[in-house]
């Protein structure tokens, strides 16, 4: 059935694909997330984590510096890797089910600055304590430039989503769950571009 | 004979009043009204439900009261309905199993219809207005479809009134009937036998493929030409719309219309570079222009060893809220990679890799970069036809600063 007068499309149509954006998220952010989720019941539907600032994020963007890289494994070989921004630590894994990126990891030597895009996961360590990795699709060398601009580029999307707030219903539910003050990443965020003066 | 689909409308009917009832009651009903004395199956049905409204002192039960009759735009997968409508386009039923398939329409919409043939229907007539009793309502390719089986029943209705058919713009086309007024702005060479005429045809709004299948009566539209199509066909294959005009009542147009000419842009980070960008051969065939595969093989022509190489860019960019996937011919690809056409073929042929050396090498070029794209949006896909990077603007971390400081 077509009617001309219904402009807005449906937002998710039935069996088609759409790509997940990958969020600007800084490292001392993406930390404390703790939950994740996913909608609806199909196997391949996507998860997502919820950051504190109110964004569900099912991929992520960031540029930062490679400082460590580590082989781990024997049959199933896999990289972990360390990436830092101006806030924190992410902490980037590379398995055999991610070969582009392991093969790109082995040829990187630290410390480089590079651009990682990957799929965040939340783990409990049986002591209890929560961990975030991001499963690396792709890592590429980069220069300082790119770094510098995803500085502001994720300083920006932080500012844009503490300042929607509680008004969408992941920022409602982040307000919720978290209960974080929100000025902790305004300041955050500041911190991060005061550093690109220096 | 089997009652049980007729047993379940009638069933449905009941339970949908908040009664339960026997679904093998009605069908032994029904099976001995038709078996023992005779009776018509839609006249048992009739009986039948009739009876169950007595029973149970529901009114209105029976379909057929006037007024109950839905509207085309309120049709609803999985509904049995009372429409009256008119039959606007009759085509070519697909297999023998169907009689007759077409599209209906009223002042509010337009939907396919199939009749089965085992519903022993009248033949219908194009421009003849009908009232279907206990058609079905499904789905058929992500648009709403009306069946016509062996319970339906089908009367002649004199007309009401002229149907005027609304327009669609042409960026918000969904799968189904829809009527357009668009210029046909391009012409593309049959890709298959039975295709009479494919092509491109836009509105103010966007562009979208039509085909028309070979097909008695059927005549090539005019490029350059502005159409008013009446009741096409929508379809949608892989995410991308086309419209078959077979259905359709084609009316050309004085005079000219301005097109859109998907003019878009997009700035982001090249978050994904996908295969089949970097150094590819191209089908030397003239008019074809395919990708080869490695074995130099055309999906058309065959075994092509005289191929033409080129360089391209499949991939995302990506802003943080959006996606867009983008494709780079071969200037805009030199220009952003650093690499001409014969630095690549050279690269590939003196290197192990070879073709893969250069996607790997534009991969490295590639990702993570921030790069503004303009160009024409085709089926969600920017054709960039200017591309830059993007650079570090100080002015910007001023502004952000501020922000970030300024309510704290």
């Amino acid at each position: 059935m077509t009617n001309g007068t219904e402009t807005t499309p449906a937002p998710r149509r039935e069996g088609g694909f759409e790509r997940e954006p990958a969020r600007r998220v800084f490292a001392g952010e993406l930390r404390e997330s703790r939950i994740h989720f996913k909608e609806g019941q199909d196997e391949k539907s996507p998860s997502f984590v919820l950051l504190p600032t109110g964004a569900r994020c099912n991929r992520v963007f960031f540029v930062g510096t490679l400082t460590e890289k580590k082989k781990q494994g024997e049959q199933n070989l896999f990289y972990r890797a360390r990436v830092v921004d101006p806030t924190g630590t992410f902490f980037v894994m590379a398995g055999s089910y991610q070969p582009d990126a392991m093969q790109q990891i082995a040829r990187i030597e630290p410390p480089s600055f590079v651009a990682v895009v990957g799929k965040p996961n939340v783990y409990q360590t049986p002591d209890g304590a929560v961990l975030i990795s991001v499963r690396c699709e792709s890592i590429t060398p980069v220069d300082k430039e790119t770094r510098d601009q995803w500085v502001l580029d994720c300083a920006a999307a932080t500012l844009d989503r503490l300042e929607k707030g509680a008004s969408t219903p992941d920022g409602e539910r982040a307000r919720k769950e978290y209960g974080m003050d929100p000025s902790i990443f305004r300041k955050m965020a500041y911190e991060a571009l005061a550093q690109l003066r220096l | 004979m089997d009652f049980s689909e007729t047993a379940e409308r009638i069933s449905q009917k009941v339970t949908s009043h908040g009664h339960a009832v026997e679904k093998t009651a009605i069908e032994t009903k029904l099976r001995r009204l038709v078996e023992e004395f005779g009776v018509p199956l839609a006249e048992a049905e009739r009986t039948v439900t009739n009876e169950m409204a007595r029973e149970f002192s529901i009114s209105g039960l029976q379909s057929g009261g006037p007024g109950e009759a839905k509207t085309l735009d309120a049709l609803v997968p999985g509904e049995w309905v009372t429409v009256e409508c008119k039959v606007v386009a009759l085509t070519a039923p697909p297999s023998p199993s169907i009689s007759q398939t077409g599209i209906a329409a009223d002042q509010t919409a337009a939907v396919r219809f199939v009749v089965w043939s085992r519903a022993n229907a009248p033949a219908l007539k194009e421009g003849n207005w009908y009232r279907f009793e206990s058609a079905v309502v499904d789905q058929y390719r992500g648009s709403v479809n009306l069946k016509v089986h062996s319970g339906t029943t089908i009367k002649e209705v004199p007309g009401k009134g002229t149907i005027k058919p609304v327009l669609s713009p042409i960026a918000a086309l969904r799968p189904g009937i829809a009527s357009v007024r668009g210029k046909v702005v391009q012409e593309w060479e049959a890709t298959h036998d039975r295709i009479l005429q494919s092509g491109l045809i836009a509105d103010e709004t966007g562009s979208v493929r039509f085909v028309t299948w070979k097909e008695e009566g059927r005549e090539r539209l005019n490029p350059g030409t502005v159409y008013t199509v009446f009741y096409a066909t929508v379809d949608e294959f892989n995410g991308r719309l086309s419209l078959t005009l077979n259905t359709a009542t084609v009316v050309p147009e004085e005079g000219d219309i301005e097109v859109s000419r998907g003019d878009a842009s997009f700035e982001g980070a090249f978050v994904h570079l996908a295969p089949g960008s970097g150094l590819i051969k191209r089908c030397p065939v003239e008019g074809c222009n395919r990708v080869l595969s490695r074995q130099n093989y055309c999906p058309v022509h065959e075994i092509q060893p005289n191929f033409q190489y080129d360089l391209r860019i499949k991939g995302w960019l990506d802003n943080g809220e959006e996606t867009r996937e983008v494709l780079i011919p071969r200037a805009g690809t030199e220009s952003l990679v650093g690499m001409t056409l014969e630095q690549a073929r050279e690269l590939a042929e003196n290197t192990p890799l070879g073709m893969d050396e250069v996607f790997l090498r534009f991969r490295d070029a590639l990702l993570g970069r921030y790069l503004s794209c303009s160009g024409r949006e085709i089926d969600g896909r920017l054709l960039v036809s200017g591309c830059t990077r993007l650079r570090f603007q100080p002015e910007r971390l001023a502004d952000l600063l501020n922000r970030a400081g300024g309510s704290a």
